[in-house]
């Protein structure tokens, strides 16, 4: 007899929400995780007194966490408080000018108005079209699995105004934006958050250009810093007999033929399971743990043929002042073609970005406990990609040089004489997030994000390779992200309360 | 001389193709680059 019925590898979001849900319904499970904290990208930690986020800054489309919530027999309220930030995005743009969109759309009209009234009527169609899809495919595509052809039929029978949805999948994030704006300026505004799903606007799927309205829906933070989220939801799951362990590094699946029976620990512990789930990047999970030797030519083809998503190092900034800003998240971007210029000619080619496009998080504006009285923290992220192997050079070696970089842009384009009230500075290059998270190459969102790497091309929640392993977090359908990663959770474990009967 | 005639409808569709691919603008043509360079990985992805 197994020692546990599921062991899930890694205590991300996706496996927290998959072995809560498991637990819930009966399940003796164990998560391991191989890090001391929790969370994965949805992490906190503290030094010198700052509580500073890993990665994650925020979470939109609270639909996912209230679903697991319900299927929990919980309430959300009980176990995590979110405090709303608003306005959502402040701007920073090339020329210096500064504005801001608030959560409420007819404010946000305003705004767009004194830019560009030329574009009020496309934000409006825009609105109009991205509510009622938002409204329509919440369930649909939020928390349905999409893995086979035959569950996308069944999503359009049940759903047939999904269909009118789809050209926007094929369509690329800067053609969408650009048949309902014409400024360059709002254009910027809504063609960044292709970054969120690791691809430049010219690569990115046309649906996440509605990023940018749903975060109009709220965006929240959580009270104690990212964490809080993982740590909620892994009470509400340890309610129901859910164990962990931390520091738990999983070296390889344990195979029968192939079919996973369990897991093997870095210090040679063999833990027996009846199911496996992977919460790590499908790659790791297939070509280190599975093992290439274990799996069919084609098998090794496909999940070789992936790319990674971007790398992104993260500064980390304690401040023993007010940061003269206006909203949680400070947008310093750049145009269409400047973003899609520093994928082409800095990421591909191994060269650093030196660029203004940034995305810097003020997670104080919303908890002040986060950081020693009077204090502020900044959370900095160079909203752009960043190479894994710098040209000539390495990230441990240039962590120094970047931290000085960081500072001096900064000063620059957000806030003259900041250095002076910096207390603490620090940075997580890529290899920092490859050796914390174990995500190949820092790679923040998992797999690369397009359309041929999307549902059901993306790897399947149910490995239809090796039978009892499954697959739940970033690299599974629906990619990246707080909700989304959620959502893998409650597909995955929907799979595999479905084949237990 | 149908045989002929076929070579050159399909050399005429070919360099109508190349000529096609080469009035898009950069933008486009990398990201057709991009994703025929996915394309024949599909079938395989599609089942793991």
């Amino acid at each position: 007899m197994a020692d546990y019925d599921a062991v899930v590898i890694g205590a991300g979001l996706g496996g927290i929400s998959t072995a809560s849900l498991l637990a819930k319904n009966g399940m003796k499970t164990l998560i391991l995780e191989q890090s001391d904290i929790i969370g994965g990208c949805c992490s906190t930690f503290e030094s010198q007194g700052y509580r500073f986020d890993v990665g994650a800054s925020i979470v939109e489309i609270l639909h996912p966490m209230e679903k697991f919530f319900q299927l929990m027999g919980k309430k959300r309220e009980d176990y995590i408080e979110l405090l709303p930030c608003d306005p959502i995005y402040s701007f920073i743009t090339e020329d210096g000018r500064r504005f801001s969109y608030p959560t409420d759309i007819d404010e946000t009209t305003r705004v767009i108005e004194s830019i560009a009234p030329e574009d009020v009527e496309g934000w409006k169609r825009f609105c109009s079209l991205g509510l009622e899809m938002i409204d329509e495919m919440m369930d649909a595509m939020m928390t349905s699995p999409l893995n086979t052809v035959g569950e996308a039929l069944a999503m359009v029978v049940k759903t047939p105004r999904v269909m009118r949805y789809l050209p926007l999948l094929a369509r690329r994030h800067q053609s969408v934006v650009r048949s309902y704006y014409r400024n360059p300026v709002i254009l910027s505004s809504v063609a960044f958050q292709s970054y969120f799903a690791g691809a430049p606007p010219e690569l990115g799927s046309g649906i996440f250009g509605f990023i940018a309205l749903s975060e109009h829906l709220g965006i929240y933070y959580p009270r104690g810093g990212m964490i809080s989220i993982p740590e909620g939801m892994l009470r509400a799951g340890r309610e129901h007999g859910l164990e962990v362990r931390t520091g738990c590094k999983v070296e390889r699946i344990i195979l029968d033929g192939r079919r996973a029976r369990g897991v093997v620990l870095e210090d040679g512990t063999e833990i027996t399971s009846e199911v496996v789930v992977s919460n790590v990047n499908a790659k790791v999970a297939y070509l280190k743990m599975v093992g290439p030797e274990n799996l069919p030519p084609w098998a090794l083809k496909a999940i070789d043929s992936y790319r990674l998503s971007m790398p992104c190092p993260m500064i980390y900034v304690g401040l023993d002042e007010k940061p003269d800003l206006e909203a949680h998240h400070t947008v310093v971007s750049g145009s269409i073609e400047v973003m899609n210029r520093v994928w082409n000619l800095y990421y591909t080619k191994g060269v650093i970005p030196r660029t203004a496009m940034s995305l810097i998080c003020w997670p104080t504006e919303a908890d002040p406990s986060l950081a020693p009285e009077g204090h502020h923290i900044l959370n900095f992220l160079c909203n752009a990609p960043a190479p894994y192997a710098p040209l000539g050079d390495n990230w441990d070696r240039l962590k120094d040089w970047y931290k000085e970089e960081a500072v001096r842009e900064l000063e620059r384009f957000v806030m003259p004489g900041v250095r002076d009230h910096i207390d603490y500075l620090e940075v997580s290059t890529p290899l920092d997030f490859e050796r914390r998270l174990l995500s190949p190459q820092g790679s923040i969102y998992g797999l690369f994000s397009d359309l041929t790497s999307l549902a059901l091309f993306r790897p399947h929640a149910r490995s239809r390779v090796i039978k009892g392993l499954y697959l739940a977090g970033s690299s599974t359908h629906l990619g990246g992200g707080v909700p989304t990663t959620i959502a893998s959770g409650i597909i995955t474990s929907g799979y595999i309360l479905k084949d237990r009967g | 001389m149908e045989r002929k005639l076929r070579r050159l409808l399909k050399a005429g569709a070919l360099a109508g193709l190349v000529a096609l691919y080469f009035s898009l603008d950069e933008s486009t043509r990398r990201y057709l680059a991009h994703i025929g360079k996915q394309v024949p990985y599909l079938p395989y992805r599609y089942f793991i």
